[in-house]
């Protein structure tokens, strides 16, 4: 049982919503906002393991995004920061409408591709991951893009091609007309060889 | 003890007399939220440890000596201590040996909350799900470590947008992680 201003702490009233409490974290909240978010968790345990939460959620993103894995499109920064932590990053650049040769070895960290394209104008990017056939597969819409860019990096998880066979996997950058019409900036075929011992597993 | 103080009596029952029952509720209810503080403002465990001990210490004395004229303020007392202890912490000074060495036999050990233990492949998939332009803004600045200025300029787009952006993915990982938003 609890009573006065530490029931408070068992039971927060006014709990800081997780957005602030990760800006907190990030350290990025204007000062009054900052002070009035440490004098709340001074006496609030419940906004406290709330905060505990949000840092394990930084640092698991932190984990997630080190160790390879998601398929996105990332910054140079991203990869300056892998190299610098003593990642393998292997990277390969097709050219638009041409193919290239790849694979992954045991030691590699970090796979890109490298898509080189003429972006200017476009407001919405998508990028198409297709099979052989050229079937899309997965498609990851939207993708972000640096004003001024030439090309994007796409993170290929590394997990998952460890474990694939030999295969052919080609990718698009489309854009849209006005009309909502599909519009071809560039296609990447990736002929990956299989090079790590013992059978792919899947 | 059948009901917990307030910070108020907790304060009081310190400063008239030696009240072992009290100091004790005062370091298991202080440290954890010490500690946060000095994770918070030193990015270093070891650190925050230390911050956690020299701030209780610090309370202790005051609270002992009766110098908190107010007791229901001991929250406001123990922040502000804590902002003196990180910036003597920062200049690397020496009062926390001494302070170690007056009251270091009556510390207690502080209680330790563990960090929550996240299912990792869990995470993974809720980050793959965010859409685009939220995974890239959490990747950015949780990985990265970059500012809301340079993630909005690497996508053209505006630190309030940005920020935007960031809140609705954090909402959204929690969501996925099974937590309360």
């Amino acid at each position: 049982m609890s009573t006065g201003e530490n029931a408070d702490a068992v039971n927060c009233s006014n709990p800081i919503d997780a957005a602030i409490l990760a800006d907190y974290w990030l350290a990025v909240l204007p000062g009054p906002e900052e002070e009035a978010v440490e004098e709340h968790l001074l006496g609030c345990d419940r906004c406290g393991e709330r905060l505990r939460e949000i840092i394990a959620l930084a640092e698991g993103i932190r984990s997630v995004a080190r160790e390879g894995s998601l398929r996105m499109v990332v910054s140079d920064v991203f990869l300056k920061r892998a190299a610098e932590a003593g990642l393998r990053v292997r990277e390969y650049a097709p050219p638009p409408g041409g193919g290239v040769q790849c694979t992954v070895t045991a030691e590699d960290d970090i796979l890109i591709g490298r898509l080189a394209a003429n972006l200017s104008g476009a407001k919405q990017v998508d990028l198409c991951i297709c099979d052989e056939r050229g079937v899309e597969q997965f498609r990851l819409p939207n993708i972000p893009l640096h004003p001024g860019a030439s090309s994007i990096a796409y993170q290929e998880s590394i997990t998952l091609m460890k474990a694939a066979p030999t295969l052919k996997m080609i990718m698009r950058l489309v854009t849209f007309d006005e009309a909502g019409g599909e519009c071809l900036l560039g296609e990447y075929t990736f002929n990956h060889t299989r090079s790590l011992p013992g059978p792919a597993a899947w | 003890m059948d009901k917990e103080w307030s910070d108020g009596e907790l304060a009081r029952r310190i400063g008239s007399g030696t009240d072992i029952q009290a100091e004790a509720e005062l370091f298991r209810r202080m440290a954890p939220r010490i500690r946060l503080y000095g994770l918070r403002h030193l990015r270093d465990a070891a650190a925050a440890e230390d911050l956690t001990q020299e701030v209780l210490i610090t309370t202790l004395e005051a609270l002992r000596a009766g110098r908190l004229r107010e007791p229901e303020k001991l929250t406001s007392f123990v922040l502000g201590t804590c902002r003196m202890a990180v910036l003597d912490l920062r200049r690397g000074s020496q009062r926390k040996e001494r302070l170690l060495q007056q009251f270091g036999a009556d510390l207690q050990a502080p209680v330790q909350p563990s960090m929550p233990v996240l299912d990792h492949e869990q995470l993974t998939r809720c980050v793959q799900n965010l859409k685009e332009r939220e995974r890239t803004v959490v990747v950015m600045t949780f990985y990265d470590e970059r500012t809301g200025a340079d993630v909005a300029s690497f996508l053209g787009l505006s630190e309030a947008n940005v920020r935007v952006i960031r809140h609705r993915a954090v909402h959204q990982l929690r969501e996925c992680m099974g937590a309360a938003v």
